[in-house]
């Protein structure tokens, strides 16, 4: 359909990093901007696509990551956790979704913020179940049958693959009559019930679809970082995942990765900054948002790599 | 005159706060015909179209498409049982492409399920080249074929409303809802539309629309309708109409106290 080769540089290149660096640390911090990329695909779906503005996906990602890890702790085997995860965040999104959708878009950011807030005080003041402040450490890793992947390298190709097919679903969504309704909703919400468009369940849709991306990631996240902690899944981290996807490039799959790539590995490279770091990373972002409204992503368009692949 | 209303609508009525934007409105449509409703500004031609598709609701009466009570139902639901719409001032999807657009309302009678949507199975791919087949046909009507992948904002003005054409021909209705589909459209360009609203009627599309260029109501036009202070005050063939000294009123005795 369009073109391939940036996908195919992409997929080469994020092959081969694993290779060119041993350092555990960076393959740590790729592992985490990786589980960050589902969260904000995820994102996008109500969001970039649908154009409702939620704050609760941060929350989604937190209750995917406690509900494994609890589950994980207490000795039940690691199949049964992404199954408990999806369950969880299904309902919490459903229950949240159903009431406010039939609304306007800025109720959905108020009642996401005030939830988000709520699963942050359940897990800072359920100590026994959820650690507290201090989280849970030395969770059971993934294991299927006795197999699972060993150390950081068998865990970033794990969550590339895993990462790989939720970009996967996400084109088939967009290539579909639901990721059509979905932007339709967003430009015009009249203009899509009239052609026959639900927006009401379209938008429940992509909220839900979003909430078991961030449920799955965050089950991922508790089995391959293996500590959980509040201050991963807090209102702050609600922003960041926002930012995320507006540099990136609102609506656009490849912006969504490209987006929370930069901002995960970004503070950590500016890191030799010290407090100047948050000026210039403020910077960054007002400058990304001004100069490329459509994001990181939009200047992949601006390489001549576009005439290659018509060719 | 040919077959039974296929829109039969009875004591419509809608408040704005105190203005009766509507007042009591009776219409039948029959079957297959062009029917336009005109009226002076603010005589509530926008409200009833708004009434008839759902966008805004009536407050009370009785509407009926093909038999089947729409009275509040959803637009989505009334545009499932075969009433479709274009807006007075244009509401594309303009992130879409102009196919895509089209597409939307093309799968307005499809349902897939996320699992065939995820899975891409042949049936799901068969499904999806059945709404492009029928989105292209749409397209192909209205003369947009060539612009098919462009981004619909990228369309220049008259053909954004002949883009909403084949959106709302793309549902497959019976009834078509028209709200001043020539406005900001110049000679060659309202001749087209004629030419395209021919089309339609000749698939024996019902066409409801209201429209401020007199020439265009004139020319085809099976039944006027005029609307005057959200009250009905005549209706017949557009000479009849053109004669009626209610209408004549309506017009010029307002025109006379403007001036």
């Amino acid at each position: 359909m369009t073109n391939r080769i940036p996908i195919v540089l992409a997929a080469i290149a994020a092959l081969a990093i694993p290779v060119l660096t041993a350092d555990t640390y960076v393959i740590q911090l790729l592992n985490i901007a990786m589980l960050n990329a589902i969260v904000v695909l995820g994102l996008n779906f109500a969001t970039g696509w649908t154009g409702q503005i939620n704050f609760g996906q941060a929350a989604f990602y937190g209750l995917g990551a406690y509900a494994t890890a609890i589950a994980a702790k207490a000795g039940l085997p690691w199949i049964v956790t992404p199954v408990l995860s999806v369950a969880l965040v299904l309902v919490a999104s459903l229950v949240l979704g159903l009431p406010t959708l039939r609304l306007r878009t800025y109720y959905l950011a108020m009642t996401t913020i005030g939830f988000g807030e709520i699963v942050r005080l359940i897990i800072v003041y359920w100590e026994p179940v959820t650690g507290g402040t201090s989280g849970l450490r030395t969770i059971p890793g993934i294991s299927v049958f006795g197999f699972g992947p060993q150390g950081q390298m068998q865990h970033y190709y794990l969550l590339l693959a895993a990462l790989a097919l939720a970009s996967l679903v996400a084109v088939r969504i967009r290539r579909s009559s639901l990721g059509r309704a979905m932007i339709a909703t967003k430009d015009s919400e009249i203009a899509a019930e009239q052609s026959g468009v639900d927006t009401t369940r379209t938008k429940l849709l992509a909220f839900m679809i979003g909430a078991v991306y961030a449920g799955l990631a965050g089950c991922l996240y508790a089995s391959s970082i293996r500590f959980v902690s509040p201050d991963s899944f807090s209102g702050v981290q609600a922003v960041l995942l926002m930012t995320m996807l507006i540099v990136g490039g609102m609506g656009s799959i490849a912006g969504c990765i490209i987006g929370a790539l930069a901002l995960t590995l970004l503070p950590e490279a500016l890191r030799f900054l010290g407090q100047w770091y948050l000026v210039l990373y403020g910077l960054g972002v007002i400058v990304v948002i001004v100069l490329l409204p459509g994001g990181l992503a939009s200047m992949i368009a601006m390489f001549p790599l576009r005439r290659l692949g018509a060719r | 005159m040919t077959g039974a209303p296929i829109v039969s609508a009875r004591g419509v009525t809608r408040r704005f706060g105190g203005l009766v934007a509507l007042d009591g409105v009776d219409l039948d449509v029959p079957s297959g015909i062009v029917q336009a409703i005109i009226g002076p500004n603010g005589s509530g031609k926008t409200t009833l179209l708004n009434a008839l598709s759902g966008a805004s609701h009536a407050d009370a009466g009785s509407i009926r498409i093909g038999g089947a009570e729409i009275f509040r139902l959803k637009p989505h639901r009334i545009a499932r049982l075969g009433l479709s719409r274009t807006f007075q001032n244009i509401r594309i999807f303009g992130d879409l492409s102009v196919l895509e657009n089209v597409k939307v309302a093309a799968a307005c009678h499809v349902r897939s399920s996320l699992f065939n949507i995820v899975v891409a199975g042949a049936r799901q791919q068969a499904t999806e080249s059945d709404i492009e087949e029928r989105a292209r046909q749409a397209l192909d009507l209205v003369g947009l074929a060539h612009r098919a992948d462009d981004r619909a904002r990228e369309l220049a003005y008259a053909q954004q409303r002949l883009l909403e054409i084949a959106r709302a021909l793309a549902s497959e209705p019976k009834v078509m809802l028209l709200d001043e589909p020539a406005a900001g459209m110049n000679t060659a360009e309202s001749m087209t539309l004629l030419e395209t609203i021919g089309k339609l009627k000749a698939r024996g599309i019902t066409i409801l629309f209201v429209e401020h260029n007199v020439r265009l109501v004139m020319g085809i036009s099976d039944r006027v309708a005029v609307l005057d202070f959200g009250k009905k005050i005549a209706e017949g063939t557009p000479s009849e109409v053109q004669r009626n000294p209610l209408v004549i009123e309506a017009y010029l005795g307002r025109r006379h106290r403007h001036a």
